[in-house]
């Protein structure tokens, strides 16, 4: 018996998402809205009193690090593996999942937040916002939250988070010009990491990634779209966040033609 | 054919000694002082992950041609690699929390200890070299976050901002780990595993950086883990690979705190 606790199909909560459907174990889903702070809500802090997501439960086991949670999926549950057997290619599978998740993903998301958790939270009552952040178990959380909520990222901050991310896009390029995944031949855990991260690149960064420029990452992107596991997950997002997804089908080759199949 | 370049046995460097030792597997040492930028000289080997690795400086292994860096995960390539010992726990959620413990050590605990020892040890030193020259030498390390942390270090002001902060940053993960070390004898559970060398390497230094913080008094589970680890011959072993005679002082910037806060 599975049961995910997850938002969106994007960033942390993806990553579980794609590993389980990639595997095809099924797995009882707990949508929570992180935007209207259901993590931090005492029915989910019972199952994770970090109060971040996601968590996975598996029988008596609970799980609340989305990159270990993944190579735990991979090696706990039968379907095809997601990690190369060869020990040089699994380092670098975890090395560019850290890069992935200490170095890409914080200068992104902190743009991210700025730009559309942050507005879209303002929405709602500043008294009300303030008590929930106040909730929030974790310091270094509750931070993020304070800056992303009031707008407290400084320039200087911000300045720093695009050169990083400018910077790690052309690493990536550079790395996806030499090997089709990210640990050589075959897709792995380091594809689905880099997938969650990076989906929208495309959108959010339509000057830094595209065909002309990152034309690997575009590729890969793309790839990894088409496959079933990432449509089946995808199609479970309700925002248009998650819908932003649909920018990666590829445009059709030629002109539609009329009528039936030959 | 293997090769482990790294410095005095302690922090990052100590990991892969230590792991090597467990496993009884001889390498060819190739010692080097990261405080004289050694290993960013052009023979140096290194490779793109090598450079960018997010514990800025530490040891390189060098496995049949492969450069392998990163610590944690060089752990994780030495236990998948080589026979002896299995450092690996065999069961999922055992493996589930090493590398979790692995995540913390490097992204939480990490940092702030290489801080610490940074402000204690290496701040001193890089004072009463030549100034300029000093900053010459800085000025042409690459990528820019490695330069940025010997940078800072130069710059370091005499007061303690920066080690109240550090100290503030142990504590929520030195709380996890006494209480984890408090329900079972290993950082994973009843196997020992590279977790344990991982956060060993991380943490001796500790009750002479932060007594107030980990001691006999405030965490007695991760003294008597500190213990238990001092007693295998594997520790004793890499320890006197030691040519200072004071492995505990040596210390080089190490993962950069989280930027959001």
């Amino acid at each position: 018996m599975v049961t995910l606790y997850h938002w969106e199909p994007n960033a942390n909560s993806g990553k579980p998402m794609l590993t389980l459907a990639e595997k095809g174990v099924g797995y009882e889903s707990h949508y929570l809205d992180l935007l209207k702070f259901d993590q931090h809500q005492p029915e989910y802090l019972r199952i994770n009193p970090d109060g971040t997501i996601p968590a996975l439960v598996h029988g008596d086991r609970v799980l609340t690090e989305s990159t270990p949670m993944m190579e735990y999926i991979d090696e706990a549950f039968p379907g095809p593996p997601l990690r190369p057997t060869d020990p040089r290619a699994r380092w670098q599978m975890r090395w560019w999942m850290r890069f992935f998740d200490a170095y890409f993903a914080p200068s992104l998301s902190m743009i991210g937040w700025s730009v559309f958790i942050g507005p879209a939270a303002r929405q709602r009552d500043p008294a009300e916002l303030r008590a929930a952040v106040e909730r929030i178990p974790l310091e270094s959380r509750r931070i993020a939250w304070r800056k992303a909520l009031f707008n407290e990222f400084s320039e200087e901050e911000l300045t720093e988070s695009r050169r990083r991310v400018v910077f790690a896009t052309g690493v990536l390029e550079a790395h996806l010009s030499q090997h089709p995944y990210i640990c050589g031949e075959a897709y792995s855990l380091g594809d689905i990491n880099g997938f969650n991260l990076g989906y929208a690149l495309p959108l959010s960064q339509p000057e830094r990634c595209n065909d002309q420029k990152t034309p690997h990452i575009m590729e890969w992107l793309r790839k990894i779209y088409e496959r079933p596991a990432t449509r089946a997950t995808w199609a479970k997002g309700r925002t248009q966040m998650a819908a932003r997804v649909g920018m990666l089908e590829r445009a059709a080759a030629g002109p539609k033609r009329d009528g039936g199949d030959a | 054919m293997l090769e482990l370049y790294h410095w005095e046995p302690n922090i990052f460097f100590l990991k892969p000694m230590l792991a090597l030792a467990e496993k009884g597997i001889e390498y060819t040492g190739h010692y080097f002082d990261p405080t004289n930028f050694e290993q960013f000289r052009p023979d140096f080997p290194a490779n793109r992950e090598s450079r960018l690795q997010l514990e800025r400086e530490g040891p390189v292994l060098v496995h049949d041609g492969a450069i392998i860096a990163s610590s944690f995960f060089m752990l994780e390539y030495i236990a998948e690699t080589f026979p002896g010992p299995t450092l690996l726990p065999t069961e999922p959620y055992e493996r589930y929390r090493m590398h979790s413990w692995g995540q913390i050590v490097a992204l939480s605990l990490g940092g702030a200890v290489a801080a610490l020892g940074c402000e204690r040890y290496l701040v001193p030193a890089l004072r009463s070299r030549p100034a300029a020259q000093l900053r010459a030498q800085i000025a042409t390390i690459e990528p820019l976050e490695r330069r940025s942390a010997w940078a800072a270090l130069v710059a370091a002001s005499d007061d303690d901002t920066a080690a109240r902060a550090a100290r503030s940053r142990l504590a929520l993960p030195v709380q996890r780990l006494e209480a984890a070390l408090g329900g079972s004898p290993w950082l994973a559970g009843t196997q020992y595993s590279i977790a344990d060398i991982d956060a060993f390497a991380m943490l001796n230094a500790l009750p002479t950086l932060a007594p107030t913080i980990v001691g006999q008094r405030s965490t007695p589970h991760i003294s008597a883990f500190l213990e238990r680890m001092h007693a295998r011959p594997a520790v004793r072993a890499a320890m006197a690979l030691s040519r200072t005679g004071r492995p505990a002082e040596a210390f080089v910037p190490g993962p950069e705190a989280s930027r959001w806060g």
